[in-house]
């Protein structure tokens, strides 16, 4: 019974569901305060999101004539469903252990794509030339820096398994095991470049501003979301803190998960910590000082620097060994 | 609980521009009034949104001129159903220096229902601020 109960308590209550929600929304609040802070504004209170969030609940859903129906009210759905999985997959050092399966970080590499294809599918189904821009805009975006991605999850999983006597280890919790007894990577010199290539990874990810290419909200409206209202948008807001619990909670656990010490809330708390420090660097100090890229440009940004980045943190791991 | 959730909702009014054939001089200060530090309206918790979809409240500038006429209306008809318009300018009460246009369709509260009215050519910031919290009160009641 109880290894029946477990996963759903994991779905719905701790790492995912309950906690991962209040977290990403607390997150994207702090990130509206200190975006505002930086810019000398007062700024909305710490639980804006929330408040959005009811709001928009309450609010009518509209559904344009022209647009394919199921498309249009399931795209949303798609990218929250794939979101709550994903926040599973994420071990917590010294609180949550994650599914200690092979191929756990490859299924993680799948799942993130999920948000970005949800935004493609709402694009295209609106029915809308605006949303049609944004749906191909995306699938620009999301071909750029998948690579990158890619090839830093690589890396990883070639030093842990090289380390440990194998080829390569696709197994987040294998990999969260050998940094808590071999010191994490962020004080690795071969994986320094990784880290970088990682960071710079966040923004175009989570699609903030020099990257928000598809969402373009002065020359094509927030192109997919465009048409989209009510409960429609207020799921794809908690797609988007979603995201950002697990991309930055990913982060946390490749690079630096080791914990502060034994006990469980004390844990939780570091791991918050990292996660809004990491929050700070890579998102919103990225999107209060830049302007936004033209498609081109962050389509070649993406091919030549986080991805020389992460190939030179591959060479550097494959002649240390 | 009706009234826990009227409070709730008041803290988080999203607003929409409409520029019916203004001469931006309203739009100038009304970006300032949301940009500039000094006078920051994301502390009401408000934000503009892009898309009419998205918005609560309405913000029309300008005189309503033929030429604009049928897309203001066809936008507003988009926005979704708890909506609050504010007028701001003294074009949307009388059309101000450009009245008798011919050019000009009319003032817009014979077009479309106006809640608040912001006089001034320009308004002062202060006074478009003014103008919004008194759109969110009413907004409150709608929802």
């Amino acid at each position: 019974m109880t290894d029946i109960l477990q996963p759903i308590f994991g779905l719905l209550i701790f790492p995912g569901g309950l906690f991962a929600l209040t977290f990403g929304l607390f997150l994207k609040g702090l990130d509206r305060k200190i975006a505002a802070r930086l810019q000398r504004r007062v700024g909305p209170p710490v639980y804006q999101p929330f408040i959005d969030l009811i709001k928009l609940a309450k609010k009518e859903m509209v559904v344009p004539e022209t647009a394919h129906l199921w498309g249009f009210r399931l795209a949303p759905l798609f990218g929250f469903a794939g979101m709550m999985v994903a926040v599973t997959l994420i071990p917590i050092a010294g609180v949550y252990q994650g599914f200690e399966h092979l191929g756990d970080l490859l299924v993680l590499l799948y799942l993130l794509a999920l948000p970005a294809i949800a935004l493609m599918v709402a694009g295209s189904a609106s029915s809308f030339p605006f949303g049609a821009i944004g749906f191909s805009r995306e699938m620009v975006m999301m071909m750029s820096y998948e690579l990158p991605l890619v090839i830093v999850l690589l890396t990883v999983a070639l030093k842990v398994g090289l380390a440990t006597g194998g080829l390569a280890t696709f197994s987040l919790h294998k990999i969260v095991q050998f940094q808590l007894e071999n010191g994490p990577f962020l004080f690795d010199y071969t994986m320094l470049p990784a880290l970088v290539a990682f960071l710079i990874f966040i923004p175009g990810n989570m699609g903030v501003v020099p990257f928000d290419i598809p969402e373009a909200e002065s020359e094509i409206v927030e192109g997919p979301i465009l048409e989209y209202s009510g409960s429609g948008l207020a799921l794809f807001n908690l797609v988007t803190s979603l995201k950002m619990v697990v991309v930055l909670g990913l982060g946390v656990a490749l690079f630096f998960p080791t914990p502060l010490s034994e006990g469980f809330l004390l844990n939780l708390i570091w791991f918050s910590l990292k996660c809004l420090v990491l929050m700070i660097i890579s998102i919103t100090l990225v999107r209060t000082t830049t302007g936004r890229l033209r498609i081109d440009q962050a389509f070649k940004f993406y091919l030549r620097w986080p991805t020389l980045l992460a190939l030179v943190s591959l060479v550097l791991t494959l002649l240390h060994r | 609980m009706k009234k826990l959730l009227q409070k709730i909702v008041g803290k988080s009014p999203w607003l929409y521009r409409i520029n019916a054939g203004s001469c931006n001089g309203c739009d100038v200060e009304l970006a300032t009034t949301a940009c500039i530090p000094r006078f920051d309206v994301e502390r009401l918790g408000c934000k503009y949104c892009g898309s009419p979809k998205h918005a609560d409240i309405v913000l029309i500038t300008g005189p309503l001129t033929v030429r604009v006429k049928d897309k203001v209306l066809r936008v507003y008809d988009e926005i979704p159903d708890p909506k609050v318009t504010v007028a701001i300018g003294i074009c949307p009460i009388s059309a101000g220096v450009f009245r008798d246009s011919y050019a000009i369709a009319g003032p817009i509260d014979s077009f479309i229902p106006v809640d608040v009215n912001v006089p001034g050519c320009p308004p002062r910031p202060q006074a478009i601020i003014d103008g919004i919290l008194e759109a969110i009160k009413i907004w409150e009641t709608r929802m």
